[in-house]
């Protein structure tokens, strides 16, 4: 353990990649497993909000329906956030432990990236919003580019202000997707016209189709460089630090 | 899943993430700790003067896979010999503890071994049998933390009985509290045990609550010391420590050696953080030398937060009731499980 990482399984051509998707950014819970490219299994569950019981059960499943056994995995894909902070950590320490255990690499991909990517044939801006509770949001905006989409606007955590000021400043046609928007769609739309796509939730399928063309290039990292995205710091350390700004 | 024998060469890899300590350790046969490893969090909340949940769990998950790792490379064997995951479940900060459950049953879906939920609370009793085997049950022990002050009666592994508890404050509690107020410091019981090394325990008689039968209170005597600070503001912080210490320790003391007595334990062992508390020690170890039991004080790393005491437990507990589902979540709330009295 801790050694160099072995050469990704399946990476020569002879056999198909095999990739495990995990996603746990926001009320929904999924995993996904990919082989050469194509998705041979997901399993997604968007209500209860039990991430911690349903994951590792989800992997179990996942794998025994595709037949496909852990230790021929090549790379674990993960959904690094922002989300809800206590669901992504399931999902990180989930994916990073499997990836460490099976000496593999792994990916990670923003959940803003992973409701983008569905929307790669709109034809607009898309802007995933993810609600980011306390009456703020997360959100990205992306460009569509042949086979895919393209982040312009990185990761930022806001009011639903913010990002009506955001939104307007670029006056650009737009596609909001999330559940930050459908929760907060009316309120947006007060500031800015605008079309949403109701219901999307980060998924583990786009993930491991990211996944997988990254892998392709062999951009992949060691477990440990995996880092959760979570844009706002602890909530302690928020007031201890007005506490000391204050004269 | 293979299939698995407990037995003397059953290999454990334990970890802990409650509260403020990630831990991981390898355990053979229950009670040989091969490795045992703590990243302690202690900087990272002491400006707050106590945990701060996010702050903890965020640390878990950087910590979690280098403490692993650190605990394998240190017990020199190959993680091939691992037979079994055992992870603390509950009770804890239940965002803490979710990050060592996830990746608990990721190994054990990884190296295709079996995963046991461990309850905490029963680890703790654990530490004193797991550095010294030879002890007897049944048992008396006096388990003493921020979280807990209960006396447990060990009847036989997985056999036990609540016999007295705080019914306000845990003792860890009041240690710290009253060293937030006199301005001791975080974590307040490593603290208070320096400053009254200086003090005269005999200074300020402070009341010794004595709720009915083996229970015990600590609020009062809390409210006591702020009122005497208040009212003598010139007294020194060292003999108010003493004097605080000596009337937690007394109480404790006075109510192990009579759950002892009662239940004819053979001896009264130690656990929790408190435990770590040297007049606790030596006060303790005296009353059962005067019983004529034994008297068991588990090593300082292993009276505080250990993944060993959850590996050692966590055989136990493989061996009498086998793995625990992997859809078990983490149990913030989870109790220590008791013998119908």
């Amino acid at each position: 353990m801790g050694g160099a990482l072995g050469a990704p399984r399946g990476g020569d051509g002879g056999v198909a990649m095999l990739i495990l998707g995990i996603e746990t950014a926001t009320d929904q819970v999924g995993v996904a497993l990919s082989a050469g490219g194509a998705v041979v299994a997901s399993f997604e569950v968007a209500r209860g909000r039990r991430h911690a019981e349903t994951l590792a059960p989800a992997i179990e499943f996942v794998c025994r329906q595709a037949e496909v056994r852990l230790d021929e995995l090549a790379v674990v894909a993960v959904d690094v956030g922002p989300g809800l902070f206590t669901g992504m950590r399931v999902g990180l320490a989930t994916a990073t432990s499997l990836a460490q255990a099976l000496r593999i690499p792994m990916i990670g991909r923003s959940s803003l990236d992973l409701l983008a990517f569905p929307c790669r044939h709109a034809d607009r801006v898309v802007v995933p919003v993810i609600d980011a509770r306390k009456g703020e949001v997360f959100w990205a905006m992306y460009r569509q580019v042949p086979g895919g989409v393209q982040r312009v606007v990185e990761p930022t955590v806001g009011s639903v202000d913010d990002l009506v000021a955001d939104l307007l400043a670029r006056s650009e046609e737009v596609l909001l997707v999330g559940d930050g928007a459908d929760r907060y769609l009316e309120e947006i739309q007060q500031g800015y016209r605008c079309e949403s796509i109701d219901g999307a939730r980060p998924s583990a399928v786009p993930l491991v189709q990211l996944a997988h063309a990254q892998a392709l290039r062999e951009d992949w990292v060691n477990p440990r460089e995996i880092e959760p995205i979570y844009l706002r710091p602890p909530d302690a350390q928020i007031s201890w630090v007005t506490r000391r700004e204050r004269p | 899943m293979r299939e698995l024998t407990v037995g003397p060469d059953t290999v454990v890899l334990g970890i802990e993430t409650s509260c403020d300590e990630t831990a991981a350790a390898i355990v053979m046969g229950g009670t040989d700790i091969v490795s045992s490893v703590v990243s302690s969090q202690i900087d990272l909340h002491a400006e707050f003067g106590g945990v701060v949940p996010e702050i903890a769990s965020r640390a878990h998950l950087e910590m979690l896979n280098p403490v692993v790792a650190r605990a394998i490379v240190e017990a020199g064997v190959d993680e091939s010999r691992i037979d079994a995951i055992a992870c603390t479940i509950g009770p804890g900060l239940i965002g803490a503890l979710l990050v060592g459950v996830s990746g608990a049953k990721a190994y054990s879906l990884a190296w295709d071994v079996p995963f046991v939920g461990v309850n905490h609370l029963e680890a703790h009793l654990y530490s004193a049998l797991l550095e010294d085997p030879s002890l007897e049950l049944p048992l008396v022990v006096l388990l003493v933390s921020g979280g807990h002050t209960m006396l447990v009666e060990m009847r036989d592994h997985g056999a036990y009985r609540l016999l007295g508890q705080t019914i306000d404050d845990a003792a860890g509690e009041a240690f710290d509290k009253v060293a937030r107020f006199l301005g001791l410091g975080y974590p307040g019981g490593p603290a208070i045990d320096a400053v009254a090394l200086h003090g005269d325990p005999e200074a300020i008689r402070f009341p010794r609550a004595v709720p009915e039968g083996l229970d015990f209170s600590f609020s009062g005597l809390k409210t006591a010391v702020v009122n005497y600070v208040r009212a003598h503001p010139d007294v020194s912080s060292a003999d108010v420590a003493a004097s605080f210490q000596a009337a937690v320790v007394d109480v404790l003391v006075t109510k192990a050696r009579r759950a002892a007595r009662e239940i004819g334990a053979t001896g009264i062992a130690l656990g929790g953080g408190v435990a770590a508390n040297s007049l606790l020690r030596e006060e303790l170890l005296g009353a059962c030398a005067e019983d004529g039991i034994r008297g068991f004080l588990p090593s300082r790393a292993m009276c505080t937060d250990n993944a060993a005491m959850i590996a050692s437990c966590g055989w136990y507990r493989l061996r009498s009731d086998g793995a625990t589902p992997l859809d078990v979540g983490a149990l913030p709330n989870l109790r220590l499980p008791l013998l119908a009295s």
